[in-house]
C-alpha cells in the first residue's frame, strides 16, 4: 500500500485524426467535452470511493488525443481532483500531451501554475513534407514557438515525441529531425518506428499502393544512427524507443515498464491495481453513459470497466520480464525478481534466458547499485529485435 | 413386378443441374415432401454442396403413378460429377438401364457430358436427352438441341425442355423415364448376384453396400459373400432407400437397395464388387471389378507433431468412407513423422485437405503433389516412387517413366489458340480434333500427367473465361528426360521441397522455386542461404537477409493486454513453422513448388 501508484488520464479528443493514429482517439467530437469532463470527475470520485484509503501517487500522466485541447482551466480541476483523492507525494511527475499548435504563452503559464511540470510535445518530424504526410496540424515554427513558451513559463522537463521509418523517409531528412530537435534541447526524447495499423490512413494508403511500405532495415539504420548520435550528446538511453538527460527519465512510463501500478481514467484507459489489470469502454459516448448511469462495484469495478483480468503470479513474472526488458539500461534484477516473488528468475525462466543468451538477444550484467546485483537485458543488438526476445515470455 | 421397375441415373457435365433436377423428381414423386425439401438432398455432405459437385453417389427409390395409372418403381441411382471419379460412375451406370442426359441451355455439350454419355452408351444405356435451366435469359435450347441431335440422333421434339430450378415440365421427364428405360431383363432363377455400386460407413451397421440386384433373391437372414474380396457376412439388415433407410424382407432382381454388412471397413466392400449367397455362390463375378488406383501422391504432416495421432485417427475415419484413399507412414527429414497419400486425382486430394482441415480441424502440411515414376535401373531393377525423396541417385537410373493421359478439351472456337498453348507449354501435344457442334472443338492431347495435377485445370479456366472443360484418362507409362530438383537450405538439403522435372524445365523451375522461397521464407536471426540444385550443379541461390528489426514501438498507455496480444500471436505464427535445422520455414513454402506454373 505505501509502494507509490501512478495515475493515468485519456483524454481522446482531437482536431484531426493524424493519418498514422489507431489510439482511442476521436476528432470533431468537441461538444461532448463538457460532459466527458464530468464523466472523468466521477470516475475520480468512485475510485475514491471505493478505495480503502488514500493512495500514494507520485506521478500522473495526461496522455491522449490531445489533452492541450482542453481548456487549461479544466486539466487544472482535474487535477485538484486527483489531490483530493490521491497522496501526491510533493515531487511527483506530473506529464501532459501537448501539440505543437493547440497551446500558446497564455495556456502553458496557466497549465505550469496549475501544477504540471513535464511536458511531452508531439513533434514527430522536423520536415514539412513528413508532417503533411502524417496529416499533422503543426508545422517546425509551432514547435520551436511552444517549446520557448513553455521553457518561459517554467517547463524544465520537456520531452519531444519524433516518428521515424516513414515512406520516403530518408536517413538524411531523418538526421534533420533529429539535429533539430536537440537543438531545443529537450531533457528527454522518444523515438517511436511508424508502425502502419489497418484501419488508419495511411494503412488504407499503403493497401492501395500510394505510398511505399517503408524498409524495416532502413528503420534499422535510422535507429542505430539516433542511438549513436544521442550518446554522444549525453543521452542515456534507457528504454527501447526512449532517451533521456541522466536524472530526467519518464518516471510515469518506468511505472509501466517496471510492473508496478497504476490506476487509468477515462475512455478506454487502462489500469492495473491490485492485481487487477482493467480496460474502461473505449467509445466515447458510451464511457459518457456509463459514467452518468452505472453503479460501482468494488474497485476496480467502476462503472466503465469492460474487461477485467486478475493477474496470476506466473502472468505477473512473465508481464514483468517482458515490461522490464524493455529498460535497455536496468533491465530485470535478478534480486529485485527474487524480492517481488520469493523465487529465482532462472528457475522460472531459465530455459528461454539461455537460448535468448545464447542467441546473443538477451546479456547478463552488473548493475550501478553497490552490491552489483545481476541484471538481465536485452544485448545492443536486442534492442531492435525485442519481439524475438519477447515472445518467449508470453503464452 | 419387375416389369414396372425403372434403374435410372443422371448425366451431366458439372453445375449443369443434375441435383436440382433429382430434387424435382424426389418432390414430384412425393418421396419427399416439400417441408423435407433442403435443397439437393442427395448430395449429403456440405463440401459437395459448396463445390457444386456430387462426390459420393446415392440411390433413391420413388414410388410414380405414371399416365397409364400403373405404379412404377423409380430408382434413382446418383453419380459422381467429376472426372477423378470416372470409374465409379462407370459402375454406377452400369446398374441402370437408362440415364438422363442433362445439358445446360445457356452451356451446351461439356466435355463430361460427352465423356458421360460414352461411358453411358457403352453400358447400352437408353439416354433420354433433357435441356435444363430454359428459364434463363441467355438460354439457347434451341440450339443446344440441334447439338444434341446431331449427336445422339432422333428428332428435335424428343428432347424434353425443362426448368429444375422452377419445377417447369418436370412430369415429362418421369413419363419419358416409365416409356424409354426398358425393365430389368432378370433371371430370377440364377444364383444371386448383386453389384455394389456405392458404399459408406455407418457406425451402428457397418459398411452400406447400395447394390443393384442383377439375378436371385436376397433375404435378410442369409449370409452374403464380396465375391472379389473374399469376405462373408451375414448383413445386419438389408433395405431400400426412400431416401432414410427402409428395411425390407427381399431384394429382388432388378431392384435396389443396400445390404448393410456390418463390416468395419469399406476396404472389404469395393465398389464394383459382387455380393453373392454364401450357400450357392454364382460362379463367375460381374464384369468390370478393378481396385481404384491412386495416381497423384502427396505428403500430408501435421503443423505440430503433437497431432500427428490426431492425423492418423482422421485418415483412418475418412478411408472409412472411401475406398480410393490410400496412405501410409513417411518420414521426412524436415517434416518430421507423416503420411505419403495417394488420391484418384488432383480434385479428389483437395476434397481429402478440405475435409481434413474442415471437419477434423486439423493443420497440416500438404507438400507438392506428384504423380508415380517408373524408375528403371542400370541393373534391370524397376522401382515405382511416389515421391521424389525415393528417387535412388543418378548414377544408378537407367530411365525414369512418368504416366501420360489422353486428355480432351472442349472449348468454344474461340479459344482455340489458348488452349494449344497451355498443354504445349506443359509439354503435351496435340492429337485430333473434332467438331461435337457448332462452335465447339473437341481438341485431343497427350500429356504426361505431372504436368495436369499443378494448376492446369484453374489455369485452363481462366484462359477461356470458364468455357473450356477436360476430361483425362491414364494411356500409359513413358520415358523422357526426367531429373530430381533439389532446394538446399543452409547447405541441407529439404527433401519436402524437392521435385521431378524434366531437363528443359530444370532451370527455369529451379529459379522461380528460389525466388517464391525468398519471398516466403521470414527473415531469422542469421543469413538464411537457399540453393536449388538439379543434374549435379547449384541452379540458382538467394540469401535471405538476417532479419534486424522486430519491436513494437511503443506500449500506449499502459495497455499492455494489447501487445502480449500481438506477441502472442507472432509466437503462434512461429510455432506453426517447420525446423530445418535452426531455419523456421512456413507452411506455404511447401507448397511454392505448386505454384510454379503461374508467373
Amino acid at each position: 500500500m505505501d509502494q507509490p501508484h501512478s495515475v493515468y488520464l485519456h483524454i481522446p479528443f482531437c482536431k484531426h485524426r493524424c493519418a498514422y493514429c489507431d489510439f482511442n482517439t476521436f476528432a470533431g467530437m468537441e461538444k461532448y467535452i463538457p460532459e466527458y469532463l464530468q464523466a472523468l470527475t466521477r470516475e475520480i470520485e468512485i475510485a475514491s470511493l471505493l478505495c480503502p484509503e488514500r493512495y500514494p501517487v507520485h506521478s500522473i500522466f495526461f496522455g491522449g488525443g490531445t489533452p492541450s485541447l482542453l481548456p487549461a482551466l479544466s486539466l487544472r480541476s482535474l487535477l485538484e481532483k486527483l489531490y483530493l483523492v490521491f497522496e501526491i507525494s510533493d515531487n511527483a511527475e506530473i506529464s501532459l500531451e501537448a501539440n505543437p499548435g493547440t497551446v500558446s504563452r497564455a495556456s502553458l503559464g496557466s497549465l505550469r501554475k496549475a501544477g504540471f511540470n513535464r511536458l511531452s510535445l508531439g513533434v514527430q518530424s522536423a520536415n514539412p513534407g513528413e508532417l503533411r504526410l502524417l496529416e499533422r496540424s503543426h508545422n517546425y515554427f509551432d514547435v520551436i514557438r511552444s517549446v520557448n513558451w513553455a521553457r518561459q513559463s517554467g517547463f524544465d522537463n520537456l520531452s519531444l515525441d519524433l516518428i521515424y521509418g516513414l515512406p520516403g523517409q530518408t536517413l538524411e531528412n531523418w538526421q534533420v529531425s533529429v539535429q533539430r530537435s536537440l537543438a531545443l534541447a529537450p531533457e528527454h526524447l522518444s523515438l517511436y518506428a511508424l508502425t502502419i495499423e489497418s484501419g488508419t490512413l495511411l494503412g488504407c494508403w499503403a493497401a492501395k499502393g500510394y505510398i511505399p511500405i517503408p524498409d524495416p532495415d532502413c528503420a534499422a539504420e535510422m535507429y542505430e544512427w539516433a542511438a549513436g548520435f544521442l550518446e554522444q550528446r549525453g543521452y542515456e538511453h534507457y528504454e527501447i524507443s526512449n532517451w533521456a538527460v541522466p536524472g530526467f527519465q519518464c518516471r510515469h512510463n518506468l511505472q509501466y515498464w517496471r510492473n508496478l501500478p497504476y490506476f487509468g481514467f477515462g475512455a478506454g484507459a487502462h489500469g492495473c491495481v491490485g492485481g487487477v489489470r482493467t480496460a474502461n469502454e473505449s467509445a466515447l459516448t458510451r464511457y459518457i453513459r456509463l459514467m452518468k448511469q452505472g453503479a460501482a462495484g468494488d474497485y476496480p469495478a467502476a462503472p466503465a470497466v469492460v474487461e477485467r483480468r486478475l493477474i496470476d503470479t506466473k502472468t505477473e513474472m512473465q508481464e514483468t520480464m517482458l515490461t522490464g526488458l524493455r529498460l535497455t539500461e536496468e533491465g530485470v534484477s535478478m534480486e529485485r525478481f527474487r524480492r517481488r516473488f520469493g523465487i529465482e528468475m532462472r528457475e522460472v525462466f531459465g530455459e528461454q534466458i539461455e537460448k535468448l543468451t545464447a542467441v546473443g538477444l538477451l546479456e547478463w550484467v552488473k548493475d550501478r547499485t553497490p552490491d552489483h546485483s545481476e541484471v538481465l537485458r536485452l544485448t545492443r543488438r536486442g534492442h531492435l529485435l525485442g519481439n524475438q526476445v519477447f515472445i518467449h515470455f508470453v503464452e | 413386378m419387375t416389369a414396372n421397375i425403372r434403374n435410372f441415373c443422371i448425366i451431366a457435365h458439372v453445375d449443369h443441374g443434375k441435383s436440382t433436377l433429382a430434387d424435382r423428381l424426389l418432390q414430384l414423386t412425393g418421396t419427399i415432401s416439400d417441408r423435407e425439401m433442403t435443397e439437393q438432398v442427395l448430395d449429403a455432405m456440405d463440401l459437395e454442396r459448396e463445390k457444386g459437385v456430387t462426390i459420393k453417389a446415392s440411390a433413391v427409390r420413388m414410388l410414380y403413378t405414371a399416365q397409364d395409372a400403373v405404379e412404377y418403381e423409380l430408382n434413382l441411382i446418383d453419380t459422381p460429377g467429376h472426372v477423378d471419379f470416372g470409374y465409379e460412375v462407370s459402375r454406377a451406370l452400369y446398374a441402370c438401364e437408362g440415364a438422363i442426359l442433362v445439358v445446360d441451355a445457356t452451356q451446351g455439350i461439356e466435355a463430361q457430358t460427352l465423356a458421360n454419355l460414352y461411358s453411358a452408351l457403352e453400358a447400352d444405356l437408353e439416354i433420354i436427352p433433357v435441356i435444363n435451366k430454359i428459364d434463363l435469359p441467355s438460354a439457347a435450347p434451341d440450339e443446344v438441341a440441334e447439338d444434341i441431335v446431331s449427336l445422339l440422333g432422333g428428332s428435335l421434339d424428343e428432347i424434353i425442355h425443362v426448368s429444375a430450378k422452377e419445377g417447369k415440365n418436370i412430369q415429362a421427364v418421369l413419363e419419358a423415364i416409365v416409356r424409354e428405360v426398358p425393365a430389368p431383363k432378370v433371371d430370377a432363377e440364377a444364383p444371386m448376384r448383386a453389384l455394389v455400386f456405392d458404399s459408406h460407413y455407418d457406425s451402428y451397421k457397418g459398411v452400406i453396400a447400395y447394390v443393384r440386384m442383377i439375378e436371385g433373391i436376397l433375404r435378410p437372414a442369409q449370409t452374403v459373400r464380396m465375391m472379389a474380396t473374399r469376405v462373408d457376412v451375414k448383413p445386419v439388415e438389408i433395405g431400400i432407400f426412400t431416401p432414410g433407410q427402409k428395411p425390407v424382407q427381399s431384394l429382388a432382381a432388378g431392384e435396389v437397395g443396400y445390404i448393410a454388412t456390418g463390416l468395419k471397413t469399406v476396404q472389404d466392400c469395393r465398389v464394383g464388387d459382387t455380393i453373392t449367397l454364401a450357400s450357392a455362390p454364382a460362379a463367375e463375378p460381374l464384369p468390370g471389378y478393378r481396385t481404384p488406383k491412386p495416381m497423384v501422391f502427396a505428403g500430408i504432416y501435421p503443423a505440430e507433431a503433437d497431432d500427428y495421432g490426431d492425423l492418423r485417427d482422421a485418415l483412418e475415419k475418412l478411408q472409412l468412407n472411401d475406398a480410393s484413399l490410400s496412405y501410409e507412414p513417411e518420414t521426412s527429414q524436415a517434416l518430421g513423422f507423416g503420411f505419403r497419400a495417394g488420391f484418384l486425382g488432383l480434385f479428389h486430394m483437395e476434397i481429402i485437405q478440405e475435409r481434413l482441415e474442415r471437419e477434423y480441424d486439423l493443420d497440416m502440411v500438404f507438400t507438392a503433389p506428384t504423380v508415380e515414376y517408373e524408375v528403371v535401373k542400370l541393373d534391370g531393377a524397376r522401382i515405382l516412387i511416389d515421391s521424389p525423396a525415393e528417387l535412388p541417385d543418378e548414377n544408378e537410373i537407367e530411365e525414369i517413366r512418368e504416366p501420360w493421359m489422353h486428355l480432351e478439351i472442349i472449348s468454344p472456337t474461340d479459344f482455340y489458340g489458348p488452349v494449344m498453348e497451355i498443354v504445349t507449354k506443359r509439354r503435351g501435344h496435340f492429337v485430333s480434333q473434332e467438331y461435337p457442334a457448332p462452335h465447339r472443338v473437341q481438341l485431343n492431347f497427350e500429356i504426361p500427367l505431372s504436368e495436369l495435377i499443378v494448376d492446369f485445370f484453374d489455369d485452363l479456366k481462366s484462359r477461356t473465361r470458364g468455357y473450356a472443360s477436360m476430361d483425362y484418362r491414364l494411356v500409359e507409362y513413358r520415358p523422357d528426360e526426367l531429373q530430381k530438383l533439389e532446394i538446399l537450405v543452409n547447405g541441407e538439403p529439404v527433401d519436402a521441397l524437392a521435385a521431378i522435372v524434366h531437363k528443359q524445365d530444370a532451370y527455369h523451375k529451379g529459379q522461380r522455386l528460389i525466388t517464391r522461397l525468398k519471398a516466403t521464407i521470414p527473415r531469422q536471426l542469421f543469413d538464411v542461404a537457399i540453393q536449388a540444385s538439379s543434374g549435379g550443379r547449384v541452379i540458382s541461390r538467394a540469401n535471405v537477409k538476417a532479419l534486424r528489426k522486430d519491436v513494437l514501438a511503443k506500449c500506449y498507455g499502459g495497455d499492455i493486454t494489447r501487445k502480449k496480444k500481438l506477441l502472442e500471436k507472432q509466437k503462434k505464427g512461429k510455432k506453426r513453422m517447420k525446423k530445418i535445422g535452426n531455419v523456421e520455414i512456413p507452411q506455404e513454402a511447401f507448397m511454392a513448388v505448386l505454384r510454379l506454373e503461374n508467373e
